[in-house]
């Protein structure tokens, strides 16, 4: 027990004390905030650079154009004339100071018809922002001239939103609202994570093991303690290392989320002012809402208590593989035999994930979520849906039972791989050696 | 009651037998020579001592206790495929060592400051073992076998890979833990080590012990009645007495006579001190390097027949 702690501990080290794993540690959050900030940054310097754009308005009926207020982005300016030759003549006049010129139709109260002309490209966000205005005013206007009182109010009242809820009954008879994108996207996440790490963490054992046995130190290590003492201890510490490594994601996420948050926050009460432009906002803040509420509305509990239990399960069953095949070469290149049949299954169990995704509750899903091969990546986007205890009981059992026994498989063949130098050794002696 | 001692112990792979009923007894405080040429089964014996492998029959006995693995921790074992974690410190790859033989930290720290000092490698302490020479390198590979003092020693070719002054260094240590009671098993090719070192040897062929007991028998067992005369004079064969050798290349000015069988040295000296004017005689014994030759070439002819 004392020697494996002291391999675990070396092993540990030996990882962590690297440089590298410190600026990797560091950098790869760091690499996909960039890679998920590039658009915003990108839109934002689009936005910046912009000036103010000159808008001329002719309103034919006289009545509307007074509902389209300036802002930083678009100035709106009201001029005579109520032709399209006018406002040709006036927008080449104008020489490029005006961008676009809006046309209100007289029939507009019927056609519901605004016109929108440039001769450069005319932006989604003004053709948005116009439709969004004029609708609004027209409809007032449509509703006041009907000269019903309290119309206004009346229509307002009887105007209903269908919202689809979906509402899980649990065993109890109680029901909980639950999300389908939330638990499609915490699937994915989970399954992912799953997917990456254990496919990292196997190639670090792999090559921890071929190192020892380049470096010739491994007999000697084996002379002090029992060649399974040294791969359990590789598996364990390497393990641990990764585990190090996510907790310093989360508290990096925490941090960052914290500081956003707030930031965000504070912006938010700053341009809470009754500009239409915040009013716009506040209904996105909505959907962001409505989204956090999903998020929320999913019981984490068993979701992280089976994703800990599954993710182990999986780390142990691939990195004993890992450090059983990597025992039986001598040098990283010749690797590539043994890990691409492993690498293979793991891209399957991904993929089946992905499909599964559709029906998480269909026949491939259940099966996938079974063989103990797939089950760690695939039982990741069915967890949030809700699974069956006995299923999850059944895969469980299937999953670490199976790790146990590639653990002693791989132990077998590690202990002689780790002595077997020069020629390269084949998938029959590994079987040879598993005897 | 020897210290080491291997009963009739056999081992088979899955296409050839490595070791076929080998015993062997080692006294405390030797130091015993395991020869024997390549995949004659000497790495396996060691690897069997050790408990990396598991002997499918015989026993191995130590102090006249059937081994277990809580025995390794009385073993220093300096194998011939040796290496150390590059990225490590000095001083903790030694530590770490001597820990994982079942050392206190603090004996291990201890231990490991008095043995760097001896070798002269206290500067090196802190430093990353990739950043020392391959003499050095094999220093601490050394320090590595012996920190934890064990009684047993096994070394598996310990001379290759170092230079004559680093390897004259190494067998005096050796010889010093001889001469603190440490018992040694020394694998090697090199034969003028043996005859320097080693009391007792077992020559392994083809998974057999062909040859063992200690080198001085050996010696005279394999002596080959050659006597090596001084004398100005040019002798004549003496059919009776014995008969004239090409001479040694090396030592020319000496003339080798080989006796014919059933004559004493003495009674062939006294005769040529009659006839000639005799300065001097030595006996000529076989080196272990023509015995090794000569041995393992007449079991494999037998083999072959």
């Amino acid at each position: 027990m004392n020697k494996l702690r002291l391999i675990i501990a070396r092993e540990y080290m030996s990882i962590v004390g690297r440089k590298s794993f410190i600026i990797m540690t560091l950098l790869l959050p760091l690499l996909f905030v960039v890679i998920g900030a590039v658009p915003v940054v990108l839109a934002w310097l689009n936005d910046k650079g912009s000036d103010t754009q000159q808008i001329a308005v002719i309103d034919e009926t006289g009545r509307y154009a007074a509902a389209l207020h300036s802002d930083d982005m678009y100035s709106f300016v009201a001029m005579q004339g109520d032709t399209m030759t006018d406002a040709r003549q006036f927008y080449d006049k104008a020489n490029g100071s005006i961008d676009a010129v809006i046309i209100i139709p007289s029939n507009v109260d019927s056609t519901g018809v605004v016109n929108i002309y440039s001769e450069g490209t005319i932006t989604p966000a003004l053709a948005s922002m116009v439709k969004r205005t004029l609708a609004d005013t027209i409809q007032n206007a449509h509703l006041a001239s009907m000269g019903i009182p309290n119309l206004q109010q009346m229509v307002s009242e009887a105007h209903i939103d269908v919202d689809v809820r979906s509402l899980k009954w649990d065993e109890n008879g109680g029901e909980q609202e639950s999300s389908t994108d939330a638990a499609m996207g915490l699937g994915f996440l989970l399954s992912f994570i799953t997917y990456m790490f254990v496919l990292m963490y196997g190639a670090m054992i792999m090559n921890s093991v071929i190192e020892e046995k380049t470096n010739r130190i491994v007999e000697v290590v084996v002379s002090s303690c029992r060649p399974f003492q040294l791969m359990l201890g590789k598996i364990i510490g390497v393990g641990l290392v990764g585990l190090t490594q996510m907790a310093i994601w989360i508290i990096l996420l925490a941090v960052v989320g914290i500081v956003a948050g707030g930031a965000l926050g504070l912006t938010q009460l700053g341009t809470n002012a009754v500009s239409p432009e915040a009013m716009a906002q506040a209904s996105d803040m909505g959907v962001v809402q409505s989204i956090m509420q999903q998020v929320l509305s999913i019981n984490y509990l068993p979701i992280i208590v089976n994703f800990v239990l599954y993710f182990i399960g999986g780390y142990l069953l691939y990195s004993s593989l890992f450090a059983g095949l990597g025992s039986a070469v001598d040098q990283p290149s010749d690797s590539s035999q043994f890990t691409t049949p492993v690498i293979l299954i793991m891209l399957i169990a991904f993929y089946a994930g992905i499909a599964c995704m559709e029906n998480p509750t269909g026949p491939m899903a259940v099966w996938c979520s079974m063989i103990p091969f797939t089950s760690p990546v695939v039982m990741m986007i069915r967890l949030p849906f809700g699974v069956p205890g006995w299923q999850l009981a059944l895969s469980l059992v299937l999953l670490f039972g199976t790790a146990l026994l590639i653990i002693w498989l791989a132990a077998r063949i590690y202990r002689r791989g780790i002595l077997h130098y020069g020629q390269k050794a084949s998938f029959k002696e590994l079987f040879k050696w598993m005897k | 009651m020897a210290y080491l001692d291997i009963n009739n112990v056999v081992k088979h792979y899955e296409e050839h037998t490595a070791l076929d009923g080998v015993s062997m007894q080692v006294e405390q405080g030797t130091i015993y020579g395991l020869l024997g040429p390549n995949g004659a089964g000497k790495s396996t014996l060691i690897r069997i001592i050790n408990r990396i492998l598991a002997a499918d029959e015989g026993t191995v006995l130590l102090n006249g206790k059937q081994m277990t693995d809580a025995d390794i921790s009385h073993i220093g074992y300096l194998p011939e495929e040796r290496g150390l974690y590059k990225k490590m410190k000095v001083g903790d790859h030694i530590v770490y060592l001597g820990r994982l033989k079942g050392m206190t930290k603090a004996d291990a720290v201890a231990s490991m400051h008095w043995w760097l000092d001896r070798f002269d490698l206290k500067e090196w302490e802190n430093k990353k073992v990739e950043n020392l020479s391959k003499g050095m390198q094999q220093k601490v590979q050394f320090i590595g076998t012996v920190i934890h003092r064990p009684p047993l020693l096994i070394f598996d070719e310990p001379f290759s890979g170092f230079d004559p002054v680093n390897a004259e260094q190494l067998k005096v240590e050796i010889l010093a833990l001889r001469d603190q009671g440490s018992t040694i098993l020394f694998s090697t090719h090199n034969m003028a080590s043996v005859e320097e070192v080693c009391q007792q040897i077992t020559l392994l062929n083809h998974a057999k012990v062909v040859l063992t007991g200690s080198v001085d028998e050996i010696k005279q067992q394999h002596k080959k009645n050659i006597i090596a005369v001084q004398t100005p004079d040019s002798i004549e064969s003496n059919s009776d007495l014995f008969t004239i050798l090409p001479p040694d290349p090396v030592k020319k000015q000496d003339t080798l006579i080989k006796l014919a069988p059933g004559v004493k040295v003495r009674d062939a000296i006294n005769w040529l001190n009659e006839h000639y004017r005799l300065t001097g005689f030595t006996e000529v014994l076989p080196s272990m390097n023509e015995i090794f030759i000569e041995t393992v070439k007449s079991k494999n002819a037998e083999n072959n027949e």
